[in-house]
């Protein structure tokens, strides 16, 4: 069976064809300059996130993205240290959103594999990779900022300052829909969950919007969410707030809001496959639905101040390789890869604590929406996040439209106070986490 | 208040539909054949999958997609039996740890062939049933309720009025006994496996829709299953479905006037609850238990 399918595959034809063309490609190569071959040194890369289980839809459209990241970098020359050029090669392991498997992984990458920058989701993993990072002071990256304390010096949150960056899609809803005044949420119990209800309380307060109830806080196991959503809409609220739910999760509420009958205001972190929502319930009703990650053939991300590259090309070409899976996580591993990259040449070493170093170089750096500053001593203990303006987006017509940037930071100095509260209430400050 | 109360009332009732089909078709395998079918959860899942594979991917009508659903997962079921529990059978422990590494191959099969993401079913009506402006029933879950009454009363009538429902409880009863009479115990495990198997199938074919498709769903379902056949009566089809009722009623109850987490523990002392006061659940025998 096997040599019937090799024989399929490889003809003598084919054969001959393929070493005619590597040989030719070789010829070809001496006559080129040095720096677009010089494929010979690699610097590799850990992609340590959820690849299957659940959470997989904030894991594999992220190494999804990064192929494509990698492609267009190594096409260009590849990475330039000390003047001589790097070919950047990713190396995936799946840890399916475990602790202990994200410890194995994390072991893995360094001993055996050699990288130099490990790119995590985080959340309930990190517990599982802090002792190791530590030990061999590694330079990893989480996109949940939540993970950051003084523990973890080697530890950045470069893409999203997630939870916080909520406050401006709460902050934007309240300049422009003033009239809505009343709110509930729902969030599954999870480490992911909680710092993001904490944030939308401390931004409701901000934005004089009332609680009509404690959040709910649903078992991340749930399967039918109407009870979840009767018990949201007893109270008759204006908003409903989908905190940082799963797409997994806002999916299936969002159906049972629409049958249930709301009519209201619904916002949320993430509507990851948000085409799909509108097809099971309506344009009418997904019209002005509030999120916070814009898809990226948004002309609004084609402005002077955008640092990450050719945003449209970039969704055009993962839209051709990955039709329909685009996500939240799709541009922000690559965008995270942009800062590595800059770090790195500008230390002119691949090494984790030249680059950590040349990265946080006077406080400030290229973040994928505009320049940034690393922040979060307040909150995490540590300067390790990098955090500027982002994006607030509305479902216009069935599209997510980007509506404007607002600055984070700014937030902040006004109503820092608030989200300290409401963490601090929740267990969710870096010295309250066990 | 009333509203609440009937919208609430409306979706245990959809929760104990789908529980119970689950719930019966374990007991049923647990009853005749005497495993503890860990892969049931899984079996629901296919049952899903084969609506997202007919119905969703290639269009054909939904109810066709949940009938094949039903049978193609019953004749997993046989398959199961045939290779799994029948080699297995003097081995107290063997057909548990086999249906364990079944349920791993069947979750790692599902991500092959669908991936890990969330399947998106569109639904097969948008027609929603009001009552009032906030009590509501979509139609699609009224499928759910009405397929799990048909379903278990025809599995009722099936055992009480047929031969092979009679075959059946005896084999249950007294396996040995059963056999002495003629009764094939490898012919009654295999109905026993088709039935038990189908209506895992066709509940995860009806609900489909309605809940995440995924290749893990089967996970929350079973503990669900296991905890309504322990208050009910492990090998009780009666107690199966009336701890399912039991069940749901609570579980939705305590979520909407308190929430989800609560709800879970609150499932659990249930199940504890029985434990203590009845260790062989309501309606449980000490011989199966």
């Amino acid at each position: 069976m096997i040599s019937k399918l090799l024989s399929g595959m490889v003809s003598r034809r084919r054969l001959l064809g393929t070493a005619a063309s590597v040989a030719g490609a070789g010829a070809l190569g001496s006559l080129l300059p040095v720096r677009a071959f010089a494929a010979d040194k690699v610097v590799k890369i850990g992609f340590l996130a959820p690849l299957t289980g659940e959470v997989a839809a904030w894991g594999k459209p992220g190494l999804d993205g990064c192929q494509i990241w990698a492609e267009w970098v190594n096409a260009a020359g590849g990475l330039t240290i000390g003047g001589e050029a790097h070919q950047v090669e990713f190396v995936a392991y799946d840890n399916e959103y475990d602790p202990g498997k994200a410890r194995a992984g994390a072991t893995k990458l360094i001993k055996e594999d050699g990288v130099k920058f490990i790119m995590m989701l985080g959340g309930d993993t990190w517990p599982g990779v802090q002792k190791v990072a530590e030990r061999e002071g590694m330079l990893f990256s989480t996109l949940l900022p939540s993970d950051l304390s003084p523990d973890s010096s080697t530890l950045l949150a470069p893409a999203e300052v997630h939870p916080i960056y909520n406050v401006t899609g709460v902050e934007w809803l309240a300049e422009n829909k003033p009239d809505l005044k009343t709110a509930v949420m729902c969030a599954q119990d999870d480490a992911l969950g909680l710092p993001s209800v904490a944030t939308y309380l401390a931004a409701f307060e901000a934005a004089g919007i009332e609680m009509l109830d404690d959040p709910l806080l649903f078992d991340p196991a749930t399967t039918d969410f109407a009870p979840v959503v009767t018990k949201l809409l007893a109270k008759n609220p204006a908003i409903v707030s989908l905190d940082t739910c799963y797409s997994d999760y806002v999916h299936p509420i969002c159906e049972q809001l629409f049958q249930q009958g709301y009519k209201g205001q619904i916002i949320s972190c993430t509507a990851d496959f948000y085409e799909k929502i509108v097809e099971k319930t309506s344009k009418e009703f997904m019209e002005g639905f509030i999120f916070q990650f814009p898809d990226f053939d948004d002309p609004a991300l084609n402005g002077e101040q955008i640092n990450f590259q050719r945003p449209n090309e970039f969704y055009a070409e993962y839209n051709k390789r990955h039709p329909g899976e685009w996500g939240a996580v799709s541009w922000e591993y690559a965008s995270i890869m942009d800062l590595w990259k800059a770090g790195a040449e500008k230390a002119g070493s691949v090494e984790p604590d030249a680059v950590l170093a040349a990265m946080k170089d006077g406080g400030s750096g290229k973040h994928a929406f505009g320049d940034a500053s690393w922040w979060g001593e307040d909150l995490f203990g540590i300067d390790n996040a990098l955090v500027g303006d982002w994006p607030v987006v509305v479902i216009e017509n069935g599209k997510a439209v980007i509506k404007g940037f607002k600055s984070i930071p700014a937030w902040y100095d006004k109503h820092g106070k608030l989200l300290v509260k409401h963490m601090e209430a929740l267990d969710q400050m870096h010295y309250q986490r066990g | 208040m009333l509203e609440l109360l009937a919208q609430t009332a409306l979706n245990a009732t959809y929760a104990a539909s789908y529980i119970a089909l689950v719930a019966v078709g374990l007991v049923l395998i647990f009853g005749v054949m005497g495993v503890v079918n860990f892969a049931h959860g899984e079996l629901y899942m296919l049952g899903a999958y084969a609506v997202v594979a007919l119905y969703a991917d290639a269009g054909f009508p939904f109810f066709l997609a949940a009938a094949v659903g039903l049978i193609f997962v019953g004749i997993v079921g046989i398959g199961m039996e045939r290779t799994l529990f029948r080699p297995l059978r003097d081995n107290p422990l063997g057909g548990l740890v086999a249906s364990i590494g079944f349920l791993l191959i069947l979750q790692s099969l599902a991500s092959v062939w669908f991936g890990v993401r969330m399947e998106h079913i569109p639904p097969s009506t948008q027609q929603i049933l009001r009552f009032s402006d906030s009590v509501s029933l979509p139609v699609q879950r009224l499928y759910v309720i009405v397929g799990a009454v048909i379903l278990l009363t025809a599995l009722w009538l099936f055992l009480k009025r047929s031969r092979f429902g009679w075959a059946l409880r005896a084999s249950a009863q007294d396996p040995e006994a059963a056999a002495l009479q003629g009764i094939s115990i490898n012919q009654t495990a295999r109905i026993a496996m088709f039935i038990g198997a189908g209506l895992a199938g066709v509940a995860g074919a009806l609900t489909a829709p309605l809940v995440r498709t995924f290749p893990y769903m089967g996970h929350s379902v079973i503990v669900t299953a296991f905890i309504v056949i322990i208050v009910g009566g492990v090998g009780s089809l009666e107690g199966a479905v009336l701890a399912a009722v039991i069940y749901a009623f609570v579980h939705t109850f305590v979520t909407t006037f308190f929430d989800g987490v609560i709800a879970d523990i609150v499932g659990l002392s249930l199940m504890l609850l029985v434990l203590i006061v009845k260790p062989t659940g309501m309606f449980g025998t000490a011989d199966r238990a």
